[in-house]
């Protein structure tokens, strides 16, 4: 037989049952993250440090929000097998400041109440091709990330160079430390399965990055992820290449 | 032009706005959000049903609506039926909302798709920047839906050129629109030229899968089905490329390859009734009865909720349970079919009464499907007018092998008049005389059938070249109550009309026959190329206003 999809196996009937179990649980986690964040993000707006004296760990509150939300996210996507030809991947293009302008709106209100600036660094007009959810699902999670490293600066700087895109984001603070450093080169390698979750918090964010960053592939060429310290603030810079 | 300067022109506070979910914290959060746009028009629903109510009476501008909605239609469900019935406005902003990356907006499925799709948690920020987006791009496709809805393709597809000069970022949805318009207008080699052109950019498979579409078009059934496989090797759920694989090999008469593809594509998305609909179709003609049951019991279901719902799986249902000797459950599935669907699908009775000749006639009751033959007889005396194409053949079929003679023979012939330049037709007639012993006879009268009707044609084209141009509209109008369906004859038809226009001036009584006459041909056989050319010629005589 000359299918090359005949050889799929068939999943057992019980692991769609679970399938269906899990994606609707999700479901409902994922409304009361929307609700928890949402009310959050309300409260903040109408509230300032001076007014309100819970304000600080209202902020903290958004940000282990959306450190939940994150997470959930890259269970689902690394449930539904990203980096496989089983997950629904969507290529589109879009003009980077339409990618841009989705992750400020995802960031502005926990970079706000943490006192954080975003710095931008970005030609609005230029296109390129990717899936948007995952990028963006990337982008604000290496946010998230960096405004637990920074000082006070953000910067999210984008550039063409030599047929890649280049995103970065970089932050002001001391940098990452060794065993980040360590457990990015690891969760980046070539070869799969190379991630210890069970003794690295940090270990899943980066995994799923990477694998987004893999799926990404045009004229041979497939993207990659990079964790370092420098660029223009000599924090850590985090550096997803899509082709 | 700068899009956030027009983005900001738009005015989010007079729209009218329908929220869709099922969990009553995200409905107000969604609410408070559009409040702070300046919306003050905000309906809710909390279900698909709920939410059908509402479309049916109110026009909104802007839907937001949750893809899972707990027991009974879904947000897709809920965007088809407001689609087909007419419930929303080609301006209307349908934003699909659901927890996580949905399989649908991969699927390639190019009917029936919302504006977006958003993933929550949706705050304020992000919903704003969608919204804008989305404006943008119906702003973007405006003129060329408007021309779609006029059936005007080749106007369509130069306002997609027009726009892809201002419009970069939509390059790539403006390129496929226009491939689509011009497999429309039965132009494939422009449809190839344009995914070519896409392909040079980025490996897109919708664009992989229209070559292959073109390919299969062509009869180049093989290299088709090879694109499709790779297509599907590439993005699992690329639903549309096992439809099209599947149908590659049915044209190749390779029906268990076919069957085999359906059945995963089935398990991939069992919420689709056209394909448990092929696929219980197929199975049927496999002599797969349980694989068939199975498909057209889950087609029933899920057609509970769903606009798409067809009497195929009623029919094919009461076959299986003929086959299974239970002719009573048959029956009382003709019943509800003729129940549900006698009033969108005027020739029910009669189908409903073919497929009871044909389960009884299967499970050895001659003397019941004979009874079933000379009612059909009777239902056929009291119209002119016959079904289409295929139930003619089945109930051809059926008719004689139950014994009846003079009725079979009248339909086969109304068909052939309807059909005198189809070969392929034409053999499929003749083989059904054959079966009957009237091979001799069934000659004779298709070769009869065959010049009554391009005699016909010819008198009519002969009036027109010689320029007797009313003589020959006239002559077209009578052709056409004789023939009702012979497509040369109605694209002829048409264009002695457009030609008469032409010579002697724009006439309104005129142009609207004509544009009837083409929507008519156009739905016995969608997407030729002498329906665009003549809708873009009525077009042109139309006087400006």
């Amino acid at each position: 037989m000359d299918d090359p999809l005949a050889d799929l196996q068939n999943p057992a009937p019980n692991t769609h049952d679970l399938f269906l179990f899990l994606a609707s649980t999700a479901h409902d986690m994922k409304n009361s993250i929307s609700v928890l964040s949402g009310t959050l993000e309300r409260l903040l707006v109408d509230a300032s440090p001076k007014t309100e004296s819970a304000y600080p760990q209202m902020a903290h509150m958004l940000y282990q929000t959306k450190r939940l939300n994150d997470n959930l996210m890259q269970l689902l996507a690394l449930y539904k097998q990203v980096g496989k030809p089983e997950y629904p991947f969507d290529v589109q293009p879009l003009e980077l400041g339409q990618l841009v302008e989705q992750v400020v709106a995802i960031e502005r209100v926990l970079l706000k109440s943490r006192g954080i600036r975003l710095e931008l660094d970005y030609d609005p007009r230029l296109i390129w091709h990717f899936d948007e959810d995952l990028v963006v699902g990337v982008l604000s999670h290496a946010i998230n990330n960096a405004i637990h490293y920074t000082c006070d600066t953000v910067r999210l700087a984008i550039r063409e160079a030599g047929g890649w895109l280049e995103l970065r984001v970089e932050d002001n603070g001391p940098g990452y430390p060794p065993a980040l450093l360590k457990a990015g080169a690891i969760a980046t390698r070539e070869v799969a399965g190379g991630v210890n979750f069970l003794t690295n918090s940090a270990g899943l964010g980066l995994y799923f990055s990477s694998e987004v960053a893999k799926m990404h592939r045009h004229r041979g060429r497939s993207g990659s992820l990079r964790l370092e310290n420098g660029g223009a603030y000599g924090g850590g810079c985090f550096i997803l290449r899509l082709p | 032009m700068n899009e956030a300067v027009v983005a900001d022109q738009v005015d989010w506070a007079g729209k009218n706005y329908l929220i869709v979910d099922d969990f009553v914290g995200v409905r107000q959060l969604l609410r408070e959000s559009l409040r702070s746009l300046g919306a003050r028009n905000i309906d809710q629903a909390s279900s698909g049903g709920e939410a059908m109510g509402l479309l049916a009476r109110i026009r909104y501008d802007v839907v937001l609506c949750d893809y899972n909605l707990g027991e009974g239609k879904n947000g897709q469900q809920v965007l088809e039926e407001a689609r087909v019935r007419n419930l929303i406005n080609p301006s209307t902003m349908w934003l699909m909302v659901s927890a996580e990356k949905s399989v649908e907006s991969v699927m390639g499925a190019a009917e029936h798709q919302p504006d977006a799709y958003l993933i929550k948690p949706i705050t304020e920020g992000v919903l704003l920047t969608r919204l804008n987006r989305v404006w943008h791009k119906k702003q973007v496709f405006r003129t060329i839906d408007q021309a779609c809805a006029e059936k005007d393709y080749l106007r369509a597809a130069r306002l997609c050129d027009e726009q892809i000069e201002a419009n970069r970022v939509h390059e790539l949805d403006l390129l496929r629109m226009k491939a689509r318009l011009m497999e429309k207008s039965g132009q494939p080699s422009r449809a190839r030229e344009v995914y070519e052109q896409v392909l040079e950019q980025r490996e897109y498979q919708w664009a992989r899968a229209g070559l292959a579409k073109i390919r299969m078009a062509n009869g180049e059934f093989e290299q088709a089905r090879q694109i499709f496989q790779g297509v599907i090797a590439e993005n699992r759920y690329y639903l549309d490329a096992y439809d099209q694989l599947a149908a590659a090999y049915q044209n190749m008469g390779r029906f268990e390859e076919a069957c085999a593809i359906l059945e995963r594509a089935a398990k991939l998305s069992p919420n689709s009734v056209p394909r448990q609909r092929s696929l219980g179709n197929i199975a049927l003609k496999l002599g797969n009865v349980q694989m068939a049951e199975k498909a057209f019991r889950k087609c029933i279901a899920i057609g509970e909720y769903s606009i798409m719902k067809t009497p195929d799986a009623y029919f094919g249902l009461a076959r299986v349970c003929g086959q299974k000797n239970d002719p009573k459950e048959a029956l009382q599935l003709l019943a509800a079919a003729q129940r549900e669907f006698a009033g969108e699908h005027p020739d029910m009775q009669l189908r409903a009464k073919i497929t009871e000749g044909l389960v009884y006639h299967e499970s050895g009751d001659y003397r019941r499907a004979r009874k079933a033959g000379d009612e059909l007889e009777e239902i056929l005396k009291l119209t002119m007018e016959r079904p289409d194409t295929a139930t003619c053949l089945e109930l051809a079929t059926l008719l004689f092998a139950v014994g009846v003679k003079e009725a079979p023979v009248e339909l086969l012939c109304y068909v052939i008049r309807n059909n005198h330049d189809n070969p392929l037709l034409l053999e499929e007639v003749q083989a059904i005389f054959d079966k009957a012993r009237m091979g001799e006879e069934g000659l004779a009268l298709v070769r009869a059938s065959k010049k009554e009707a391009s005699d016909l044609m010819n008198q009519g084209v002969l009036l027109w070249k010689t320029g007797k141009l009313a003589e020959a509209v006239e002559w077209m109008r009578n052709a056409r109550q004789a023939v009702p369906n012979n497509q040369r004859i109605l694209f002829n038809a048409a264009q002695i009309m457009v030609s008469h226009m032409q010579q002697h001036g724009h006439d309104e009584r005129l142009h609207a026959e004509a544009c009837e006459v083409l929507h008519h041909v156009d739905r016995l056989l969608p997407g030729q190329q002498r329906f665009a050319q003549l809708i873009e010629q009525l077009a042109q005589l139309q006087p400006t206003p």
